[in-house]
Formats: C-alpha cells, sequence, structure tokens
C-alpha cells in the first residue's frame, strides 16, 4: 500500500517535470494561494487591529441597545447621521442581569449624540468679560478672581478691555474703509454698520460709558458684534457615559491636557484631536501641521499643500491681530520688529513677515511664534476649564442649553491622530440626559410635584414657546431633564449659582445608573467568547423582557465595522477567479495528458492494474501540482507576511491610524489562512481533475495493443 | 484434447462498427499446454491480435468459451479479469509500452508493487535477477528513453515476467526491431521458456520468427488453418506472405 502510494507520487513527480503547461497551472496556484495568504493575513492583522481600535476606543466587545430602536446601532454614525436609537430606562435591571452571565466584565452605558458648541466671537468675548467686570465692580457677584479684586485693578482690566474694543472696532473701520474703495464690494457694506462703526469709533461714545455702562455694551452687543461674522460653530460629537467605568474599561483611553473629570461630577473631556484641529487657533494649527510634515520629509518649497498654508498664515492675521488690545499690539509690534530686524510698525504686515516661512527659517519662525505670539492670544477657543455651553435639540424638540465644564483633552493610546476615533468627546451621564431631555417616568412625577409647589405653570410642548417668552412666565427649572427650557427660565443670576452648585455637586452611583440612556457597552474578560455572550444576553433578555438587543463591535461600527469584511469578499472573488481559471487549465491540461497517455494507461490495465489505482494516479498528480505550488505560494506569503511583521506597515494617512489601531500595523501570520488555502487547493485540484481522472478510469486495456497513434 | 493453460472452444468474436459487424473469429478453437513456445500466424487483419486479447483476458470473446488457468472469462467480472492479469499472465507489447517516467528498475518493479505480495527487499531481489537475465543489470537506474529498441524489449520481458506468470503473451514483439535484435530477443524469450517452463504464445506475421516455435497456430480471415511445426508452417506462409527472404537457421 505504502509502497504503491510512493509509486503514484513518483508517477505524478515525474509527470510534472514533462508537461510544461503543468508551469503555467503551477504559477497560477502559486499566485492564487500566495495572494489568499498574503492578503488574506493582512486582512485579518487589519481586522484584529481594528477590532483593538473599536473595542478599545468606544465599542467594547458587545454593544447592547434597545430592540425597539428605529435604526440599528451605528456607534460611528451612518451615511453621517447618528442612528436613531429608543431610549433604555432600566439600566440598573439590564447590568444587573448582564453582569451575571458568564464572561462579562464591565457594563458601560452610554449614549452617543452632537450639538453644535459657539466659541463666541472675539468681540462678543471681550464684551462678556467687560460686563463681568462691571458687574464685579458694582457689588453684583461673579466668578470668585473678579469680585476678590480691589476697584482699582478693576478699574485697569477695564480701562484694558475698552482698549482692546477701540482696537477691534478701528480694525473693523479699516476693514469696511477697504470695501468701501472697493466700487464692487461698496455695494455689500450696510450703511447701517458704516454709521455704527462711525459713532463707537468717536471718543464721545466712549465718554460716556463710566454714565451707563450697561448701556453703552448693550449697544455695542447689538449693533457692532453682529459686524464680526467670524463666529465659529464646532460640531462636537460625544458620548455619554459613566466616565470612571469608561476609564477603567477603556484603558488605551489616556488624558492628554487637563486632568479626568472627578468621580460622579458633571464634566466633559474633549477629543484631543478635535481640541487640535477645530479649537486652535489656525495659524498656531497650521504651523504645528507644516512641522509634522517637514519632520516627514516634505518640502514648503514644492509641496502645494504646505505652500497654501505659508500662504494662509500669511494672510489670515485677522485672528490675532482682533485679540489684542492697544498695549498688547505695541509690545507685540515692539517684539516682533526685534526679533525680524525690522521698521515695519503695522502689526499685519510684521506677522505676515513673520510667517513667510521657508524650510530654511521654518524652526526659526516657529520657535518665535510660540515665544511672542501665543502667550498673547487664545491659542485654543476653547481651554481646560472652561465651562462650553452647549446646545442641543431635546428629543422633545426644544434647544436646550447645558453648561458642562471642561477637565482635559483625551486621545486612545496609537489612535492619537485617527479622526474615526478621536471625533467623539466624552460627557457625564447627567450633563448627557440634560441635553438629552428624556423625561423618565418618575422624574416627570417627581417635577409634577415641585411644581405643584411652587404654583409654577405645567407648560406644555405646544406652547412652550409662547408661555417661555410670554410675560411674567415663571417656570420652575429642574436638574434632571424635563421639558422646560430651564436658560431661558431663571435669571442670570441665580443660574450662575446654580450651575456652580451642578458642576461641583457630585452624583452617587445609584443617580448614576439610574436614568436614561442609549446604549451600553459590554466588556468581556476574553474576545473569543463574544458570539457566546451575545446568545446569552438574547436569552436574558427575553426571559426578563428587557428588550434588548445585543451585537458585536462589528456590527456596531456600523459600515466601518463592515470594511473588512468587503474587502475580504472582494479578496474571496479575487482568489475565486484566479483558482477558477486553474480549474479550467488543469481540467483541460489533465484531459490532454489522458488522451495523451492512452497507451500507458492501457499498458497499466493490461498488466494488472486495478480502475482504483488508474483515478488515484490522475487525481494525486494534481494534487501535488496543487500542494506542491501552493505549498511555495504558502511558504512566500509567510515570508513575506514575515518580513513585513519585522518593521510592521507604516500607516500611510491619519485614516488608517484607525485600522492599523496605532502608527503601524504589525501584521501577524497565522494558521487560519492557511489551513483554508490548503482546503481550497485541495478541493480545486481534485474538483478539476475528477471527470480527467474518471475518463482515464474508463480506458480499456486493449489500448495498450494499439500502437500509437 | 486435455485440459490445457489455456482452453478455447468454438470463440467467435465480432466488433461492430456502427452497422456493420465485424466478424474477427469465427469459430476458434484451440488448446495450450504449460511450457509450449507456440506462435500464431497469419497475414494482417487474420485475428491474430483479436485472439491474443482474448487469451489475455482483455477482452471476452461474443460466443464460445476461454479458459485461461482454469477460469472461463466470459464469467468473470472487470475486477476479476484484472486480478487474473495481473497474477497468471505476463504481456510483452509490440511498441514495448514502458512507462516513460519511470526508471529501468522502475518498470519491472511496477507488476510486483500492484500486486503488493512481496517485502520491498524480496522485490529487489526479483527486479534484478531479472534484469540480470535479460541482461540489464548495469541499465537500472536508465530511463526507457535512454535504451535502444532492443534494450526497452528486454525489459518489457522482464517486467512481463517479473511475477512468474504462467502464460506470457507477446504481439508481434519483434515488429518493431530490426532483424538481428529481433533474433536476440527471441531467442532471450526461448531461453526464459526453456529455464523456467513458461508458456510463451507470441503473434507474427514474419515466418523468421515462426522458426522459434514448437508448434505454430495458422490464422486467416479469423479461423485456424491448423496447427503445425515450424518448417510446415513457414513453406504454407511463403505463398502467402510477401516474398519470403533466405530462411535463416534459428540459434
Ligand atoms: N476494435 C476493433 N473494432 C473493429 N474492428 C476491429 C477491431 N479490432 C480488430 N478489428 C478487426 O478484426 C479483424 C482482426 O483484427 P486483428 O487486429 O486481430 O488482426 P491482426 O491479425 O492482429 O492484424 P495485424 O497483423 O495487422 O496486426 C480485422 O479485420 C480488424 O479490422
Ligand atoms: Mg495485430
Amino acid at each position: 500500500m505504502i509502497s504503491r502510494t510512493v509509486l503514484l507520487l513518483r508517477i505524478a513527480f515525474r509527470n510534472l517535470m514533462v508537461s510544461p503547461i503543468n508551469l503555467l497551472i503551477g504559477a497560477l496556484i502559486l499566485f492564487g494561494t500566495l495572494v489568499f495568504v498574503l492578503l488574506g493575513g493582512l486582512l485579518d492583522s487589519l481586522s484584529r487591529s481594528m477590532e483593538r481600535s473599536v473595542v478599545g476606543s468606544l465599542a467594547g466587545h458587545i454593544q447592547i441597545y434597545s430592540a425597539a430602536s428605529k435604526d440599528d446601532l451605528a456607534l460611528y454614525g451612518q451615511f453621517g447621521n447618528d442612528s436613531d436609537l429608543k431610549a433604555i430606562t432600566e439600566f440598573p435591571k439590564i447590568q444587573e442581569a448582564i453582569s451575571k452571565i458568564d464572561g462579562v466584565q464591565m457594563v458601560v452605558p452610554m449614549g452617543v449624540s452632537g450639538a453644535l458648541i459657539t466659541s463666541g466671537n472675539i468681540i462678543d468675548l471681550t464684551l462678556e468679560r467687560l460686563r463681568d467686570l462691571v458687574r464685579a465692580r458694582a457689588g453684583q457677584g461673579g466668578r470668585e478672581e473678579l469680585t476678590s479684586l480691589s476697584k482699582e485693578e478693576l478699574d485697569a482690566q477695564i480701562h484694558a478691555e475698552i482698549l482692546h474694543l477701540r482696537q477691534i472696532i478701528k480694525v473693523l473701520r479699516g476693514d469696511a474703509d477697504r470695501a468701501m474703495a472697493d466700487m464692487l464690494s461698496a455695494r455689500a457694506v450696510d450703511p447701517h454698520n458704516l454709521e455704527a462703526l462711525h459713532r463707537v469709533e468717536k471718543d464721545e461714545f466712549w465718554d460716556g460709558f463710566e454714565a451707563d455702562p450697561l448701556g453703552t455694551l448693550e449697544f455695542l452687543e447689538n449693533r457692532i458684534a453682529p459686524i464680526v461674522t467670524d463666529t465659529t460653530l464646532i460640531f462636537l460629537r460625544y458620548v455619554g457615559t459613566d466616565l470612571d467605568k469608561f476609564q477603567h474599561s477603556f484603558d488605551r483611553m489616556k488624558v492628554m491636557k487637563g486632568q479626568a473629570v472627578p468621580a460622579g461630577q458633571r464634566g466633559m473631556l474633549i477629543s484631543d484631536l478635535i481640541h487640535e484641529e477645530q479649537m486652535k487657533l489656525k495659524t498656531a494649527r497650521r504651523l504645528d501641521k507644516i512641522k509634522d510634515a517637514l519632520a516627514n520629509g516634505r518640502v514648503i518649497a514644492t509641496d502645494d499643500e504646505l505652500k497654501r498654508f505659508v500662504k494662509e498664515n500669511r494672510s489670515q492675521t485677522r485672528d490675532i491681530v482682533l485679540q489684542l488690545d492697544a498695549l498688547k499690539t505695541a509690545e507685540m509690534v515692539k517684539a516682533l520688529q526685534d526679533a525680524l530686524g525690522s521698521k515695519e510698525t503695522e502689526l499685519d504686515h510684521l506677522l505676515s513677515a513673520l510667517l513667510d516661512t521657508t524650510d530654511e527659517n521654518f524652526q526659526k519662525r516657529y520657535d518665535l511664534f510660540y515665544a511672542l505670539v501665543t502667550p498673547r492670544v487664545r491659542l485654543y477657543r476653547v481651554n481646560v476649564g472652561d465651562v462650553l455651553t452647549i446646545k442641543a435639540f431635546t428629543r422633545s424638540g426644544y434647544v436646550r442649553n447645558v453648561n458642562v465644564k471642561v477637565y482635559g483633552t483625551f486621545a486612545f493610546s496609537g489612535l492619537e491622530k485617527s479622526m474615526l476615533a478621536g471625533s467623539t468627546s466624552l460627557m457625564d451621564l447627567m450633563s448627557f440626559r440634560d441635553l438629552y431631555g428624556y423625561l423618565t417616568a418618575d422624574k416627570a412625577e417627581e417635577l409634577k410635584e415641585i411644581q405643584k409647589d411652587t404654583g409654577a405653570k405645567t407648560v406644555s410642548r405646544e406652547n412652550a414657546e409662547a408661555e417661555l417668552f410670554g410675560e411674567g412666565a415663571e417656570v420652575v427649572a429642574e436638574a434632571t431633564p424635563g421639558i422646560i427650557d430651564p436658560d431661558t427660565a431663571i435669571t442670570s443670576t441665580g443660574r450662575r449659582l446654580r450651575e456652580d452648585d451642578l458642576i461641583k455637586r457630585v452624583y452617587s452611583q445609584k443617580e448614576l445608573d439610574d436614568g436614561v440612556m442609549l446604549n451600553a457597552a459590554v466588556m468581556l474578560k476574553d474576545a473569543r467568547q463574544i458570539d457566546r455572550v451575545i446568545k446569552e444576553i438574547q436569552r436574558v433578555s427575553d426571559e426578563q423582557n428587557l428588550g434588548l438587543k445585543a451585537v458585536s463591535w462589528q456590527k456596531a461600527s456600523g459600515l466601518l465595522g463592515q470594511i473588512i469584511n468587503v474587502f475580504r469578499v472582494l479578496l474571496f472573488v479575487a482568489v475565486a477567479i484566479i483558482f477558477f481559471i486553474a480549474m479550467i487549465i488543469i481540467n483541460n491540461a489533465m484531459m490532454m495528458a489522458t488522451i495523451q497517455r492512452t497507451q500507458v494507461i492501457g499498458t497499466m490495465r493490461a498488466i494488472g492494474a486495478q480502475r482504483g489505482l488508474i483515478l488515484a494516479m490522475v487525481l494525486i498528480e494534481s494534487v501535488v501540482l496543487g500542494v506542491l505550488f501552493g505549498g511555495i505560494g504558502m511558504l512566500t506569503g509567510s515570508g513575506v507576511l514575515g518580513a513585513m511583521a519585522m518593521k510592521g506597515i507604516a500607516a500611510p494617512n491619519d485614516v488608517m491610524y484607525f485600522f492599523f489601531s496605532g502608527p503601524r500595523l504589525i501584521p501577524t501570520v497565522t494558521t487560519g489562512p492557511l489551513v483554508i488555502a490548503l482546503v481550497i487547493i485541495l478541493f480545486v485540484t481534485v474538483a478539476s481533475t475528477f471527470i480527467p481522472a474518471w475518463m482515464a478510469t474508463r480506458i480499456s486495456p486493449l489500448r495498450a495493443m494499439q500502437a500509437d497513434e | 484434447m486435455s485440459n490445457g493453460i489455456v482452453t478455447i472452444q468454438d470463440v467467435e468474436k465480432e466488433y461492430s462498427l456502427g452497422a456493420t459487424v465485424v466478424k474477427a473469429l469465427r469459430g476458434v478453437s484451440l488448446t495450450v499446454e504449460k511450457g509450449e513456445f507456440i506462435s500464431i500466424a497469419g497475414p494482417s487483419g487474420s485475428g491474430k491480435t483479436t485472439l491474443l486479447n482474448l487469451i489475455g483476458c482483455v477482452d471476452t470473446a461474443t460466443r464460445g468459451d476461454v479458459v485461461v488457468a482454469g477460469k472461463n472469462t466470459a464469467q468473470l467480472s472487470e475486477r476479476q479479469l484484472t486480478d487474473l492479469r495481473l497474477n497468471t499472465i505476463g504481456f510483452i507489447f509490440q511498441s514495448f509500452n514502458l512507462v516513460s517516467v519511470l526508471s529501468v528498475y522502475q518498470n519491472v518493479e511496477f507488476p510486483l508493487l500492484l500486486q503488493d505480495k512481496l517485502s520491498s527487499g524480496e522485490r529487489k531481489k526479483r527486479v534484478e535477477s531479472l534484469l540480470e537475465q535479460v541482461g540489464l543489470n548495469t541499465h537500472m537506474k536508465h530511463r526507457p528513453n535512454e535504451l535502444s529498441g532492443g534494450q526497452r524489449q528486454r525489459v518489457a520481458i522482464a517486467r512481463a515476467l517479473v511475477t512468474d506468470p504462467l502464460i506470457v503473451l507477446a504481439d508481434e514483439p519483434t515488429a518493431n526491431l530490426d532483424s538481428q535484435t529481433g533474433q536476440a530477443i527471441l531467442d532471450l524469450m526461448k531461453s526464459l521458456n526453456q529455464q523456467k517452463g513458461t508458456t510463451f504464445i507470441f503473434s507474427t506475421h514474419d515466418h523468421k520468427v515462426m522458426r522459434y516455435a514448437n508448434a505454430v497456430v495458422r490464422l486467416a480471415d479469423g479461423k485456424i488453418l491448423g496447427r503445425e511445426s515450424p518448417e510446415l508452417a513457414v513453406a504454407h506462409a511463403v505463398g502467402m506472405d510477401a516474398p519470403a527472404a533466405p530462411v535463416q537457421a534459428a540459434s
């Protein structure tokens, strides 16, 4: 038996040498296997690293959400929208049930949403500061750092802010004059605005400030602030979550600036990437990007993008100029004159000269910018410690403002540059719920009680607006969400006090758990248990009527999670085509070979070989061909993968950071694709040779007697 | 007629070619005794190969009985026929029919591997002794295409005899060889016949070849004309075949 197998293998090997078409078939099989093993291995590695990214950044291993939701959960959004999920209100019960399932480590409640935040334009900000100062001076309260100042100090600061305002007005006036000088754009200048600018430019206007500071401020707010159109709306995607649990479960998360939100408190951590990309002074951001690009070997002289950055930096100096009052302007002019050895007196020209960066002077200018310019301006629109006013549409259709303190910024290690992982900021659950505006049954009851006590009116959804803006409307605000907009209802001072209070308040775990959420991440002890735990969750949910749907991280990441599968399908199609062609050629070649070997096969039959032996002989021949060349393909593929693993594949762009789960993808050689490749090869060779092999068994021993044709 | 090693009784063989039926053998009866060195002679188309095919169990008769080594071939399955061929019959072909990708040694070993009865050591001894008998023990590693026609036919003879069969069938074994080489091959066959007592049945239309036989069965048009001594057969054959070359004596 063994010696007979050896004989057949020997015949197979030697026959392979004879026919040159086998080289072609071999090459095809080799190529197909190489592609399969190499790309399959890469996709597997990609899928694993993406799993690390998705699981480690937002999704956890499994996501649960209400089965009654309108949409499927898509954590990274689907077609640019967040999915419409039905709120879950029984989290404690759900948590208890799921935590009992074997292999579950933690359940982290979540809710993904988005809101616009406005970082007011420069004149708004200056006016607000001035208003605070005036109020503090009048003894009307305000932030501690202001109320603790002496009257003289407050006077000095007010004076400085006034100078700043007048500086801004001068710049605006300059803009308007330039526009008027140009016939085409002159029409665009509103004469109404022009008149206002003329008025506030005069000393007489400011002489009246002390007599009626608030009236003056109101005029500026109403007439001048709207002229400055550079208000920036920033869209902030955030996930409301139990921040402590989140930090423990997603251990790749690290605080980049500032600090973590104190346990149980309200607050948010902004994605560091968003903070850098969208909240940083544009000029500084562009300088950072140029610096990065130069470090990566790009050169300004030949790089269109970098050239554009330089050009934008030189022309867009207004952002900086507007931020400076007269004093600071003079300081900076002096400093820049010294640094650049220039006699130029206009700040914007000096800045433009400073930012005229080339490959030669870049590092020096960069350092100068950060030494001379940034300390005198707001580098970020939002700073650690700021309280952000977040506007969001509640579920009940109202715009709600919720103030949330920014404690810091965060990133996921390895994914610092990935927009996909870094587009979402973190918010505490309480603030999230306020913004989400969902009223649980008992909260609604509670709210009714309070309203009854204070004799406040209940505001129905239909006439809410009229009520709220109507004369003397008196409505109760509640920290937990209601359909009432508390911002509009409460006086500013009261509001401020209440908000300070809210920011400092520490919530108990029960308070955190007891409320609405949209989805939850289930962290497992072992990632390989995903399928089993999903089944368990479904079973528990059915048993206890929890109405949950559990999906793997892959499904939860929406289209993103399907990308790898799409590539995998493409690879399979490509490999299938290669192997299909191989099958056709093998089939033809073996058919030809069988016909050519009619006499030999007839002879073997005549001298006593059974049909089975002939069948085995032909099959073994193509199996040997397949395994031989497929084996070379597998070895080469694994070899290339291994070689790639030594250095890793550098992520070509920021998007790939997410898929690579870091700056480099380290592919691993696993047996999975090899085994599949072997099975495919065996199938392909046997299936394609079956007909010729069967034909061979039908060759009559009589053919041995007949002379060769 | 005694029970020979091959007994053929009233055998007819018909081939159908579309609508027409070709009668290749028309009532043939023949007995071959053990140890005979017998020639089947006749002109082209007379049915020599057809007869050998029936004896060799690669084909079955349309009518009549073919009994080989005590077995009626008409009653055997395809599988059993194959086994019968493997264990009782050796074949020598006109065009040698060696497996070109196997060495001389491996070609001779082939039937032993099919039988799978002997250990590899015994096989080696057997193959080497046969190659020595055909004078090719120095060429064991050669491939068939590195050998002359005569050498190839010697390999084929060794392959036919390696299983120690009862009967060796050879269909015009010398037709592809020049006359000298052909004679050497016949000498070899004859000596093996004498040494081992193996029955040889070979076909030819060459009267030089007939001379080697103990007896010649003369076929014409699918019928046996008679079983004669070689001398008589040659004399008969001269009349029907191409002009005969001067008769050379057997060795
Ligand atoms: N497979 C076949 N199909 C149809 N007719 C056949 C077949 N084999 C042989 N014949 C016919 O049977 C007859 C006998 O043929 P056979 O091959 O036995 O003759 P032969 O004596 O061996 O001739 P040659 O000396 O030419 O080899 C011939 O008429 C031949 O045409
Ligand atoms: Mg013939």
